[in-house]
């Protein structure tokens, strides 16, 4: 394992990611809320490039038993990230798959140290 | 004719979870009120619940069976064919009557009709109780009124005929009611439902072959899809889904295809937080019969490793025509599979799922 300086912390927004290749592999380093994720590019599903996907919000349905009440509520905008293959729906702060919650992308410790994003891998 | 055969079977604890009843106009009339009594017996044009007309005569190639009263299976099933205990479900036809309300009367009529002439006299017959899924709150209604007879075991629901399809949030009192009282749903298609789902392709075939191999499967695809869609076993997570008469294999194909659309677009179904297979594993059931007949038996018995022999039941269909003896299945099972898994799929399931 060993640290490696990916970015200065200007080079990106919130809500935006750069990818890098660190060690070979492709890695995406996402700025969201205040805080940075790092995750390799690799979606579970068919080995697609997850990182590059959309970044949205997604439906959850809400049920009330005793009313019988029903509704789906758009949520957690832009926190979504849609692998760019088919779709699959990962939160980007956990990485955890929303259909197959026992899926979760691998991911790499993320710091900041004098404006400069090091990760390690 | 006793023999080495009928002597396998009768050791064995066997449970037939779809067993059928014949109720013609005339019967079924001595048990509902007016106007709907007149309404089955006094049309111009004969029985109101609509039929495709297909042809099920087998062309005079075999008898018609019939069973016309609780001791028809007594006799053929209990003991010709060594069943302990019959699950009596059916009126298929009440999913396709275009009046809601004659609909909800003819399912009252017919589970009182069975409770007293089928279940009263016979403490090791049960019964599912019939509902009219076009008005849902009289279906829920219906098993509140029901659902303490303890020869009264599940719900039976026909699987083809409702629009729209049986996952629609307007049934979910219909299901909530199944879960308060501990009730299986089970969910039956029939032949003459298939002009009512399945319009253009009843009109595009040629034969009963055609109809009867789709309408099934078809029925139960749409359903279990339904199901998923608006999350019902999310919302229900002590209810538990029976899928009679489709048999076994179709099962597979749809887990792994609805594993595979859900993980693409689980927006669409955002209330469901497992994949199906994990609901399907945990709350869903089916009937074997009409078992599938692979050249190669050994196709079979890996087919039914994948399934899981927690997850399938017997069931004869007597007395229709693809009806299955359980020779043929209890021959399979003791040939091929463990004893305690043969006896999980004959009777253990079923004791499980309808609390027997």
């Amino acid at each position: 394992m060993s640290d490696h300086i990916v970015a200065d912390v200007s080079e990106i927004g919130d809500g935006e990611r750069i990818l890098v290749e660190l060690k070979g592999r492709e890695v995406g380093v996402f700025y969201l809320d205040g805080e940075y994720y790092a995750f390799a590019n690799w979606c579970a599903h068919q080995g697609g490039p997850w990182c590059e996907g959309t970044l949205t919000g997604t439906f959850e349905g809400e049920f009330n038993r005793d009313t019988l009440e029903y509704r789906l509520n758009w949520v957690k905008e832009g926190k979504i990230l849609n692998c760019p293959w088919h779709g699959w729906e990962y939160d980007v702060k956990t990485g955890v798959c929303l259909s197959r919650r026992s899926v979760k992308l691998p991911s790499y410790p993320v710091r900041v140290e004098d404006n400069k994003i090091i990760v390690t891998l | 004719m006793a023999n080495e055969r009928n002597l396998s079977l009768k050791k064995e604890l066997i449970i037939d979870t779809d067993v059928h009843l014949q109720i013609k106009p005339d019967e079924i009339a001595k048990w509902i009120d007016e106007p709907f009594k007149s309404i089955m017996t006094k049309g111009h044009i004969g029985n109101p619940l609509p039929d495709s007309g297909w042809d099920r005569s087998m062309a005079g190639k075999i008898e018609k069976r019939l069973i016309t009263g609780p001791e028809d299976i007594q006799e053929k099933l209990c003991e010709e064919f060594h069943i302990d205990h019959p699950i009596i479900n059916s009126f298929g036809k009440v999913g396709k009557a275009s009046m809601s309300r004659l609909a909800v009367a003819l399912a009252r009529g017919y589970n009182d009709l069975v409770l007293e002439k089928y279940l009263d006299d016979y403490p090791h017959f049960y019964g599912q109780i019939t509902v009219a899924m076009q008005d849902p709150e009289a279906a829920a209604e219906e098993i509140y009124r029901m659902g303490d007879e303890k020869q009264y075991i599940g719900v039976f629901i026909d699987n083809t005929g409702p629009n729209p399809p049986l996952g629609d949030p307007r049934y979910d009192v219909v299901y909530r009611a199944a879960e308060d009282k501990g009730l299986p749903i089970a969910y039956h298609a029939y032949d003459s439902g298939f002009i009512v789902d399945f319009p253009r392709q009843n009109a595009g075939v040629e034969t009963f072959f055609a109809v009867h191999v789709l309408t099934h499967p078809y029925a139960h695809f749409l359903t279990m899809t339904s199901l998923f869609e608006h999350g019902v076993p999310e919302k229900f997570p002590d209810l538990k889904f029976v899928f009679l008469e489709g048999g076994v294999t179709w099962l597979p194909y749809m887990m792994y295809r609805l594993n595979k659309v859900h993980s693409i677009r689980r927006f669409d179904a955002p209330m469901l937080k497992k994949t199906p297979e994990e609901y399907i594993r945990d709350q869903f059931y089916i009937s074997t019969q009409p078992v599938g007949e692979p050249n190669n038996q050994e196709d079979m018995r890996k087919i039914m490793e994948v399934i899981g022999f927690d997850r399938m039941m017997f069931s004869s269909d007597y007395p229709h025509f693809d009806f299955d003896h359980p020779e043929g299945l209890e021959k399979f099972l003791r040939v091929n599979i463990p004893a305690k898994d043969r006896k999980k799929v004959l009777s253990g399931n079923a004791k499980e799922v309808y609390g027997i």
